[in-house]
């Protein structure tokens, strides 16, 4: 550095020692005008060049005697300046610093050391400057100074940065999550929860005691009812005229808006419950259970208290080895994490014939963390429950449909924190449980379905022990019978040729059929009881019905059984069917499945044959010549969507496909306007007639009449099988 | 070899010097350092590892294990069922006010409707149990058990057609082709019990004009084909093709499968598809099924008891009654996800005599299954899930006579309830307007909806990713909110 400067600049230094002594004297009587605030506030920015320059420095102070570097030339010089630099630097930045602290908002502890910290630096720095080329200023107090000043920096730093950013910054990410999560919210409190964390976030690393902006603090109840120099931040139960909830609803872009732009602002949701609490009279004491439970604040508060994972329990076990897990796992043995990152474990058992107590007793090396342990339906006996005991930390056994009774239970008390036990389907009784539940200590359910208790069992262990709930469930006592569903039938087709033997069945055990065939309805006292013994021979109508003691019998089922004993051996069709009434096409007619009402019925789409602008009509051929004498026509009537009987059914038969008469032609009967949606068959019947080729012609109505709403078209012919005898 | 090629051969081996490789290496690991800012995962591989994620293991620990859902096909009307709207009584036949209906898009069924009359509910409403909650007449015991309901009344979707939306349930989106809920909970959690698939599915049909469902809805999309859902029908074979051809029997089937196995384990090593590792896992389940599947769906042992609880019907397979039973069954033995599907609510017409139907079909049994799984003790661990794909229309479509009407899609609003698994019982959320046409409070999305299911299995919707072509998939696609509210 050229003379003339440095002789300046340590005129300089010395000065502003003078200068920075004068101002921490007289500090409170202070007044800084607005030219001076504006170089006050540069102290932010100015302050990282006396940091870097002083370490820096400091480091070449600290091995300064060192021979090789105390005997370079370049070396000597370059670290007075350097250090000549920093100590000035360090003189403008308290002297900035010195000025931004008279404006308001600051004061409190961590600004008094952050400013005495940082003045002693500029001392600190401006003695050693002065003394260092003195005799007596040897190798170790050269360390020493550089390290005393190294620290200073630093603590500055750190107080400094607590002023600005807040006291908890740095963790702050790690910690505040936890911190919140802990609150159950029974023991919630409005005020000290939900409110003041949500001002810990978002207002008070510019409120607190340490930088009070706008002379508020933001931390405590006592100095936010205070308010600030604005005056009082909120009118108890009036969030309208409310200081705090104006400076929140600002438009960002105003000054006056809190949290300033830039800072994070508030969610919708904290300013409701900042407005909630103030129209609450901004209660400091009220718990959030204390307000009525259709509360909006109430609401709010409880959704914002249970975060995903709040009420997660906390293990305070090791982790089990990840290869003990994976070795324990089998195919009838499943072992689950809980969850990510959590030591606990899941342990599901399966297959009756799988199990055996040894499955529990291999567990013995990931005892400690199985908190959940399924053995349901599985055989387990009173003596395998010692192995379950093992597993100390269990907190939910699932014993349902097992075989364990009352010794077993009484092993169970070793579990400290088992809370829910299924036992439905057991044969424990109630004098085991009212001897058992007392010592489980930590026990909140217990499911007894379908065991030794009676309800009146399950409402006396209920009233005995209501720190627990006790699960009954369903027991039928005949007092709300049911109806029973109607029987089925089994045969595999309704269409039979010589005879048939009548398989009627219901699902229910003991359930008894009985039926008629005379088109009668069944009672259940002197129509016959279905025993299997029944063969029909010819087309008949079955109606049964199904009684059972403690239920109402059924409803009528009715099924039609049609005789069908001739089949030829080929059909071939000689018009086209409807595009989407193809069913089977040509082997539709006599594959034995009968069509059904109702298009979603599949019965309905897959089974009927349909024309509606030509004829249906086949030629069959039987490879050996059959006497026939009648034809039935199956087909469906749906007045409504225009379904209709045939108009006509021509049957011809002969020898040869040239060679055939008219053997009879017949009608079936119209629908009147309005009747149900029905099957029916229609028959012709001749003089039994020798035939290998038979035609069957039917037609659709070509006129619909004049009662329905598409009177005059032609109407749709719907026919799913035909019987020939 | 030619002298020339050799001197390249040695040259090339030379371009790699160190002072070469650490150059490109600094710079490289730089542009990869720099690369990682812009994009965070780059380094983390793809998949699920990016988010630190073992498929299998839930995020936080459940509240529930397992769902049944009950899925009502068609769309059942709310008006009849849960929305008790007296209000559209009082307006019978009068134009639904343009206000209400603002510019909503309607179906091609009723878009063309010169007017729109509203028309209430035919059937009376009662309240019940101590949440007080309005249930029609058609319901008799689900009425009984509201109290371990949880109603939510402000469903709503997007789509107004019964494909998509049932699509958009079911899987997140409209179109098909991504993994059914199921299929992502399986993913998303593994199995309890490897004897069975993760994900079953079991249709019944009632009376009223119905709806298809195809096994798009129940797919494994770009997930794992092990997540695919597995029907179960109703017959000799309720699972296909798991039955041993005669002749042979369960030592021979062992010793093929062995072979078998290795024989797909040597194309692994080769060729590394995962697709193969599924296949070897899938033949392994399909062996242990053969003898769990008969089991779980064999119904003679059932209690005199539990078939007056479920009804008559429970015995006679295929029916909705026998399908909760099975789902009960299929549930307690560990089967995470089971869908089932009940065909026919789909009420454009004939919507009185078919609603109180396809309610009949339904009704006892719905709330059978919650009442089994409650006396169990395995309500707390299992969801149910029962409702539609949407809402139906205050307004009546075709002609509104004395006893009779239809009603048209209506995505806007919907009920659905919910039960068990760490929802809060005895509950109703959300409300409708006095004509039940626009929600009026605390709407909730279909999203909203997935989120809080996987929530409730410890998932959450935003992490249980699958990335698939070059993005990431959720079930929730990228929206959605817990519904914090209905959690217990």
């Amino acid at each position: 550095m050229h003379l003339r400067f440095k002789v300046f600049a340590e005129q300089l230094l010395v000065a502003s020692n003078i200068f920075i002594v004068f101002l921490l004297l007289f500090e409170s009587k202070l007044v800084i005008p607005a030219w001076l605030q504006t170089i006050g506030r540069m102290h932010p920015l100015i302050l990282h060049f006396p940091i870097v320059i002083l370490l820096l420095a400091m480091l070449l102070e600290f091995f300064r005697f060192k021979p090789e570097y105390a005997s370079n030339q370049f070396f000597r010089n370059f670290l007075q300046n350097l250090l000549l630099v920093g100590a000035l630097f360090a003189g403008v930045t308290v002297i900035m610093g010195l000025f931004l602290s008279r404006e308001e908002g600051y004061s409190g502890d961590t600004l008094l050391y952050h400013k005495w910290t940082g003045a002693g630096i500029f001392f600190l720095s401006s003695i050693i400057y002065l003394v260092r080329n003195t005799g007596w200023y040897n190798a170790p107090l050269a360390k020493a100074g550089a390290l005393l000043t190294v620290v200073s920096l630093v603590l500055t730093g750190h107080f400094g940065a607590a002023l600005t950013h807040g006291d908890n910054f740095i963790w702050e990410p790690v910690s505040a999550e936890k911190e919140m999560a802990a609150v159950p919210l029974e023991q919630a409190v409005v005020f000290e929860h939900v409110i003041l964390p949500i001002l810990d976030q978002k207002c008070t690393s510019c409120h607190n005691p340490d930088k009070l902006k706008g002379e508020l603090i933001l931390t405590d109840a006592q100095s936010i009812l205070k308010g600030g120099k604005s005056g009082k931040l909120f009118e108890p139960g009036n969030p309208d005229i409310s200081l705090l909830l104006q400076r929140v609803h600002l438009p960002v872009e105003e000054k006056k808006h809190m949290p300033p732009s830039g800072k994070a602002q508030l969610t919708l949701q904290e300013i409701s419950l900042l407005t909630l609490w103030v129209k609450d009279n901004a209660d400091f004491k009220r718990k959030v259970t204390e307000l009525p439970e259709t509360d909006s604040l109430r609401i709010l508060a409880s959704t914002l208290l249970k975060t995903p994972e709040s009420d997660e329990e906390k293990f305070d076990f090791p982790e089990a080895d990840e290869k003990a897990i994976a070795g324990l796992n089998t195919d009838y043995r499943t072992i689950s994490a809980v969850a990510r990152q959590s030591p606990a474990l899941a342990v599901n058992i399966y297959n009756r014939s799988a199990y055996s107590v040894k499955q529990l007793d291999e567990l013995k090396e990931i005892r400690k963390q199985i908190v959940s342990l399924n053995l349901n339906k599985l055989p387990v006996k009173d003596a395998d429950i010692k192995s379950v005991s093992q597993f100390e930390n269990l907190r939910r056994l699932d014993l349902n449909f097992t075989d364990i009774t009352a010794p077993g239970l009484k092993e169970l008390a070793s579990l400290k924190h088992l809370h829910s036990l299924t036992l439905s389907g057991t044969k424990v009784n109630f004098k085991d449980l009212q001897a058992v539940i007392p010592t489980l200590k930590s026990l909140k359910t217990v499911s007894v379905w379908d065991t030794g208790l009676s309800a009146e069992d399950v409402d006396k262990l209920q009233k005995a022990n209501k720190q627990i709930t006790v699960i009954g469930g369903f027991k039928d006592d005949g007092t709300n019978p049911l109806q029973l569903n109607p029987p089925q039938v089994k045969n595999a087709s309704t269409i039979f040729g010589e005879s048939v033997a009548l398989q009627l069945r219901h699902p229910i055990k003991g359930v008894q059929i009985r039926f008629t065939m005379d088109g009668t309805e069944p009672d259940s006292v002197k129509s016959p009881l279905f025993d299997n013994r029944t063969v029909l021979k010819e087309n008949t109508t079955i109606k049964a019905k199904a009684y059972k003691d403690g239920w109402y019998g059924s409803e009528l089922a009715t099924f039609d059984f049609f005789r069908s004993t001739l089949k030829p051996d080929s059909v071939r069709l000689l018009f086209p069917l409807n595009r989407v009434h193809q069913a089977e096409a040509d082997k539709t007619f006599f594959n034995g499945k009968l069509g059904a009402i109702g298009a979603n019925n599949p019965a309905w789409a897959n089974n009927w044959a349909g024309v509606r602008n030509n004829d249906m009509g086949f030629i069959s051929e039987f490879k050996k010549p059959v006497v026939i004498s009648s034809v039935g026509v199956h087909y469906m009537i749906e007045e409504d969507t225009g379904i209709f009987p045939p108009e006509s059914v021509e049957v011809w038969g002969g020898s040869s496909p040239d060679n055939m008469k008219l053997l009879t032609k017949f009608k079936a009967a119209l629908p009147s306007k309005g009747d149900k949606p029905t099957l029916k068959t229609v028959e012709g019947k001749f003089k039994p007639q020798s035939v290998s080729y038979l035609k069957i012609i039917a037609r659709p109505l070509s006129k619909i009449p004049d009662w329905h709403r598409s009177k005059g078209n032609r109407a749709l012919l719907l026919v799913d099988e035909m019987f020939l005898n | 070899m030619p002298k020339n090629m050799e001197k390249e051969i040695i040259e090339h081996g030379f371009n790699f010097n160190r002072r070469r490789f650490l150059s490109s290496m600094s710079l490289g690991i730089g542009s990869v350092a720099l690369g990682s800012l812009l994009m965070p995962d780059l380094l983390n591989g793809g998949g699920l590892e990016e988010d630190g994620l073992t498929p299998g293991i839930p995020h936080f620990a459940p509240k529930a294990k397992r769902v049944i859902y009950l899925f009502q096909n068609g769309a059942p009307s709310q008006q009849e069922l849960f929305d008790y709207k007296p209000k559209l009584r009082e307006m019978l036949g009068q134009e639904i006010p343009p206000s209400v209906r603002g510019s909503q898009r309607l179906t091609g069924m009723t878009a063309n409707q010169a007017s729109f009359p509203l028309v209430g509910s035919f059937v009376d409403f009662k309240q019940y149990g101590q949440s007080q909650a309005w249930v029609s007449n058609l319901m008799p015991y689900t009425s009984k058990i509201v109290d371990d309901l949880c109603f939510v009344k402000s469903m709503y979707t997007e789509a107004i057609n019964h494909d998509p939306a049932l699509t958009f349930l079911q899987t997140g989106s409209q179109q098909g082709n991504r993994p059914s809920m199921g299929s992502w909970l399986s993913y998303g959690l593994g199995n309890e019990n490897k004897n069975l698939p993760n994900f079953t599915v079991l249709l019944s049909r009632g009376v009223g004009n119905g709806q298809g469902v195809y096994s798009k809805l129940w797919s494994n999309g770009f997930l794992d084909s092990v997540h695919q859902g597995v029907q179960f029908s109703k017959g000799e074979d309720p699972v296909l093709y798991l039955r041993d051809p005669e002749g042979m029997d369960r030592h021979e089937r062992r010793d093929m499968l062995d072979n078998l196995s290795q024989l797909n384990e040597l194309s692994y090593q080769e060729f590394g598809d995962p697709e193969i590792a599924a296949k070897i896992k899938q033949y392994e389940m399909a062996y242990r099924m053969q003898t769990a599947v008969p089991e779980v769906m064999d119904l003679s042992k059932e209690s005199d008891d539990i078939i007056k609880l479920y009804g008559p019907e429970c015995l006679v397979p295929g029916t909705y009654a026998a399908n909760c039973l099975l789902a009960r069954k299929l549930s307690e033995n560990g089967v995470r996800f089971v869908q089932l599907y009940h065909q026919g609510w789909d009420q454009h017409g004939n919507l009185p005599f078919e609603i109180t139907k396809q309610a009949m079909d339904v009704d006892q049994a719905s709330a059978a299954l919650v009442t089994d799984l409650k006396q169990r003790g395995l309500l707390d661990e299992t969801l149910v899930i029962w409702g539609g794909e949407f809402g139906r229309t205050s307004y009546t479509q075709g002609k509104l006579t004395a006893d009779n009407y239809g009603r048209d899609h209506h995505p806007r609003c919907f009920t659905i309830w919910m039960a068990g698994g760490g929802i809060k019982p005895g509950m109703v959320y959300g409300e409708t307007d006095e004509l039940g046409y626009n929600i009026a409070q605390n709407p909730v999305h279909v999203h909203d909806f997935q989120a809080t299911v996987l929530h409730q299995l410890g998932l959450n919707h935003e992490k249980l990713i699958f990335k698939h072509l070059g993005r990431r998939y959720r079930l929730t696609d990228v929206s959605g909110k817990v519904v914090k509210d209905i959690i217990s």
